[in-house]
């Protein structure tokens, strides 16, 4: 531009990162639900000694533990920690495979990633009904 | 872009040994329960108070703790911004899960008296 | 052929947009490098970075419908219309699909991507053997093409400290390089929290790359490196 001596359009570049538009192919799919069961995890960690420092407490502090997971949304979070334990316990074992290069090359991480994210779904479907 | 601080083979070292402990932790744990299940609460207490399962449960928190702090600290690495908030967040990380370990530490010590 | 393509003029556009195109492909259009051509014959206001058209310079690596892909290499039948064109990700975009490299090429040029060798070489060449040779395949083809590095998610939150699937890769090359002496410190460079930790094998890298190469087992490869070295 006449008389502009400092090319201003380095600072107007734009960059493409709408995660919606991006493809999420199953092993970033096996990837971020790692991260969310574990941060999961993380929060449960408190609530799950708590529940230990109960159950060890007498009769009536295990009385008590039992009794609050009888409602429904305590229920639905042990669902969601038992997908969240699978899901985190399996993913975290793949990795450790694929660390010792088992599994490490694409066509077999796509089936294990395929495989752990059905298994954890499987297992919060388990814990589903049996809590029912 | 040159290396900057501390080792980062030495936490995913700490993820993936605490990880395989915790996994033969839960796998024994779980075996244990299905073939020999405490009947009643005394016999409970009784199980976690012996000196074998103290020390073993208190090495599984240890490592469920310094699991815990590697992929959090990640998680805090790669979302934070702005990069000032990420030492304060860590250190608030690190204090719950210390105050954690001296409240797990307290239960295994009381479970004995 | 219906195409969606992601535009941006700095001099002109406030903002990016889609544009639309619908075009007659001729039947020696096989490829979608030939399709954005065709269309710069209509519109040849559209930048794109084109070379090689054989799948060997790179520099038509750009999004294809969310993944990214060469665009001579890229068959046109098999694409789902409209076929979705944008700028490779998390890469500040120049103008259209053409985007600046220039941080992608610093993380390569931190890894020291040369041979380090000072001992006085016995005979005119440093000799390799055949199975020394053959360590470097599957490392030595990248074309620096970045369709990794911008797929890799972990490159998107810290692009200026993970040095990413590609830099990752070619540091791998050098490391396993028989004729190489500066392992150690090859090694060391990139054990921090940041240059080659930030990785989580989310294995986007594996999944697009266009030749076929695996950077993702690369990374693990210098992993296993760092824990075999003597300490």
């Amino acid at each position: 531009m006449p008389g502009n001596t400092v090319s201003s359009s380095r600072d107007r570049r734009p960059v493409f990162l709408n995660l919606a538009q991006i493809a999420l192919p199953v092993g970033a799919l096996a990837s971020i639900a790692h991260r969310v069961a574990g941060v999961l995890l993380a929060i449960g960690i408190p609530l799950g000694v708590y529940a230990l420092d109960l159950s060890l407490q007498g009769p009536q502090g295990f009385a008590r533990m039992a009794a609050a997971l009888e409602g429904l949304p305590s229920r639905a979070a042990v669902v969601v920690m038992a997908w969240a334990l699978a899901h985190h316990l399996l993913a975290g074992v793949r990795h450790l495979l694929m660390d010792i290069d088992v599994g490490s090359r694409l066509p077999e991480a796509r089936r294990s990633a395929w495989m752990v994210n059905a298994a954890g779904l499987a297992v919060a479907l388990l814990a589903a009904v049996t809590t029912w | 872009m040159v290396k900057r601080g501390p080792s980062g083979w030495l936490a995913w070292i700490v993820q993936r040994a605490s990880a395989l402990y915790m996994l033969a932790f839960l796998v024994a744990g779980l075996l244990w329960f299905l073939v020999d299940p405490p009947g009643s609460h005394p016999a409970w207490r009784a199980r976690m108070a012996g000196a074998g399962t103290g020390i073993a449960t208190a090495a599984f928190f240890a490592a469920l703790l310094a699991h815990a702090w590697v992929g959090l600290r990640d998680v805090v690495l790669d979302y934070v911004r702005p990069r000032s908030l990420c030492g304060p967040v860590l250190a608030g990380l690190g204090l719950g899960l210390v105050a954690v370990a001296a409240w797990v530490l307290r239960i295994l010590v009381m479970v004995r008296a | 052929m219906r195409l969606s393509i992601f535009r941006f003029d700095p001099d002109r556009d406030e903002r990016p947009y889609m544009q639309d195109f619908e075009i007659a492909l001729a039947p020696t259009d096989r490829m979608l490098l030939d399709a954005i051509l065709r269309i710069r014959t209509l519109d040849d206001s559209l930048a794109v970075r084109k070379s090689c058209r054989e799948g060997v310079c790179g520099s038509d690596a750009m999004n294809i419908n969310g993944r990214n892909g060469l665009a001579c290499v890229t068959p046109v039948a098999g694409l789902a219309e409209p076929v979705v064109l944008r700028p490779l990700p998390g890469f500040p975009v120049i103008r259209d699909l053409v985007v600046d490299m220039t941080r992608f090429f610093a993380q390569y040029d931190s890894i020291k991507p040369y041979l380090q060798n000072d001992e006085p070489p016995t005979g005119k060449e440093r000799l390799q053997s055949p199975r020394d040779r053959a360590r470097l395949d599957g490392l030595y083809e990248c074309i620096l093409c970045a369709c990794c590095t911008s797929q890799c998610p972990s490159y998107w939150w810290n692009p200026e400290k993970f040095v990413g699937p590609a830099g990752l890769l070619q540091a791998c090359r050098f490391i396993v390089d028989s004729r190489d002496r500066a392992t150690a410190q090859r090694l060391d460079d990139l054990d921090d929290a940041y240059r080659l930790f930030r990785c989580r094998t989310i294995m986007n890298c594996t999944e697009v790359c266009p030749k076929g190469l695996a950077p993702s087992r690369a990374i693990e490869a210098i992993r296993s490196a760092m824990t075999r070295r003597p300490r």
